[in-house]
């Protein structure tokens, strides 16, 4: 059936359609530099979103949580691998991306006898120099770089919309509190791209902080030790939830 | 992409991933190799002690080959994770591959697994690997005499292990030293713990540091192995603290200070 090049492009094609579909009501996440570090975050009815991959590196996803959790391990192997192997310094991003999953996710896409993994991946790291470097890979492997923060979600709309407000605001000089504010004041925008009869999702940001689970970490270069993530505390969690709920 | 569907690896297991990599080292006992009756060597001195915030771990700084001093500037102890140190005494090359195996094994479980591996577990780790490197210990070639010490979160608790080359680990509620210049200073850690001032257990930061840095110095003046603090050349001992706030090493700029006033009587 797929002997013929056109069939074998139809079949391709209906896989974009099938996993854009279901990826549609994907809950954003976002990540942004602040004067400290990088922040990710995201709402989501279960925890599962935002994930530490190495001492400079975490990942946030939006799909079918057992895509996102193969995949995560699949880079948690590769980092470990590498950083033991050769050291810390040689597991970067790029490098995890390009010759790790990327490739062999488009190989998974266009091999249309298997299943599509349902995903769209940030991935952030914050290099030795301090510099943030941000990543959006998506389920055939296409991945993109950004230099101010980015976002994926399930909705193209939302990540357009919220993309060019990230690259519009000056992230890099807010301090975490304030970033976790306008990160949130995005999140909340970004929910009239889903369909206003959907009682899944919340209508307020007071009900998303109340159903929800808010994940947040950061990757902060004020810490002395070698892995840099931390989860968003509790305490800081509520002060936001206190300015902006 | 890589499956987890091997039966035989367990989820967040290290050692599992490296051996399907073909990265792990295989000690097995070879008899031609095999000696008897050999001596196990350490020319170091390392100890451990709880004091009244946690445990603390102090090294010295010497490595040597035979009679010759090769390196001045060694770091004995080596911080695993954020609440773990191990000191060591044997074969640095086999010590230091221990605990970097230790320190990928204890960070990879915590990422792949979202949860810190318990303290039980941590201390399994180091004896599975002190097992498996027999072979190369009874051929002469790798022995290892750790010392591990760790806090626990959860329970939150201090703990020093001691363990033998074969894996065996011994906790130790009061004291601990391993390495050549041990035997000297094991006897002045029973003797203050006993009828010193205060317990060990119950002493200051400040006492338990003055206390670590007098013992590392009565070593060295007694085994050739163990070196002196150098404040000349800026070369002080490793002392460092594992509490509820995880590992501290002490500054060169502390311990300066430190050795000073330590090293007076009467402070």
């Amino acid at each position: 059936m797929f002997e013929e090049p056109y069939r074998w492009m139809e079949a391709v094609s209906t896989r974009h359609n099938y996993v854009q579909e279901k990826l549609k009501m994907g809950q954003p996440v976002l990540s942004v530099p602040f004067d400290s570090g990088v922040l990710i975050m995201g709402f989501a009815p279960q925890q599962g979103k935002i994930f530490e991959i190495y001492d400079r590196i975490a990942l946030g996803g939006v799909g079918h949580p057992a895509d996102v959790e193969r995949l995560r391990m699949t880079l948690l192997d590769m980092a470990h691998l590498e950083g033991f192997n050769r050291s810390a310094q040689d597991v970067t991003l790029a490098r995890l991306l390009q010759f790790g999953i990327a490739p062999a996710l488009k190989q998974n896409f266009e091999e249309i006898q298997r299943a599509p993994y349902i995903i769209s991946l940030l991935l952030v790291e914050l290099d030795s120099e301090g510099h943030p470097n941000f990543f959006r890979v998506n389920y055939d492997g296409h991945w993109e770089a950004f230099k101010n923060g980015t976002v994926v979600a399930g909705n193209e709309k939302v990540v357009k919309e919220v993309q060019k407000k990230i690259q519009d605001t000056p992230f890099a000089t807010y301090t975490l509190e304030k970033a976790l504010e306008e990160t949130c004041r995005l999140w909340d925008e970004s929910r009239k791209h889903y369909e206003e009869d959907d009682e899944s999702i919340p209508k307020t940001l007071k009900e998303a902080f109340d159903q929800w689970y808010l994940e947040a970490a950061v990757l902060s270069g004020k810490v002395e030790r070698r892995a840099i993530y931390r989860a968003v505390t509790k305490e800081e969690i509520d002060k936001l939830k206190s300015s902006v709920g | 992409m890589s499956s987890k569907s091997d039966s035989k690896v367990s989820p967040g297991d290290f050692f599992g991933l490296l051996e399907k990599s073909g990265d792990r080292w295989h000690a097995k006992i070879d008899p031609s190799q095999s000696q008897s009756g050999f001596n196990v060597t350490h020319g170091t001195t390392v100890l451990a002690f709880h004091f009244k915030d946690g445990v603390i771990v102090a090294g010295d700084r010497r490595a040597t080959a035979g009679n010759n001093i090769m390196y001045e500037e060694c770091d004995k102890v080596i911080p695993i994770d954020d609440y773990t140190l191990m000191a060591i005494a044997g074969v640095p090359a086999t010590a230091f591959e221990m605990a970097r195996v230790l320190t990928h094994n204890f960070e990879y479980y915590r990422r792949s697994q979202m949860q810190t591996m318990s303290v039980e577990g941590k201390i399994r780790a180091l004896s599975k690997l002190l097992k498996e490197n027999v072979g190369m210990a009874v051929q002469g070639l790798g022995v290892v005499s750790p010392i591990f010490a760790t806090y626990d979160v959860k329970f939150k608790k201090a703990a020093i292990h001691f363990y033998d080359m074969l894996g065996a680990d011994f906790k130790i509620s009061t004291h601990t030293a391993t390495g050549s210049g041990s035997p000297t200073i094991r006897g002045i850690l029973e003797h203050e713990d006993i009828w010193g001032e205060k317990p060990l257990v119950e002493r200051s930061e400040k006492d338990a540091v003055t206390l670590a840095i007098r013992l590392l110095y009565t070593a060295a003046q007694f085994d050739s192995a163990t070196g002196k603090a150098r404040p000349e050349d800026d070369i002080f001992p490793t002392v460092a603290l594992v509490t509820e706030a995880g590992y501290r090493f002490l500054s060169d700029q502390e311990l300066a200070g430190l050795c000073k006033t330590s090293l007076k009587r009467g402070h």
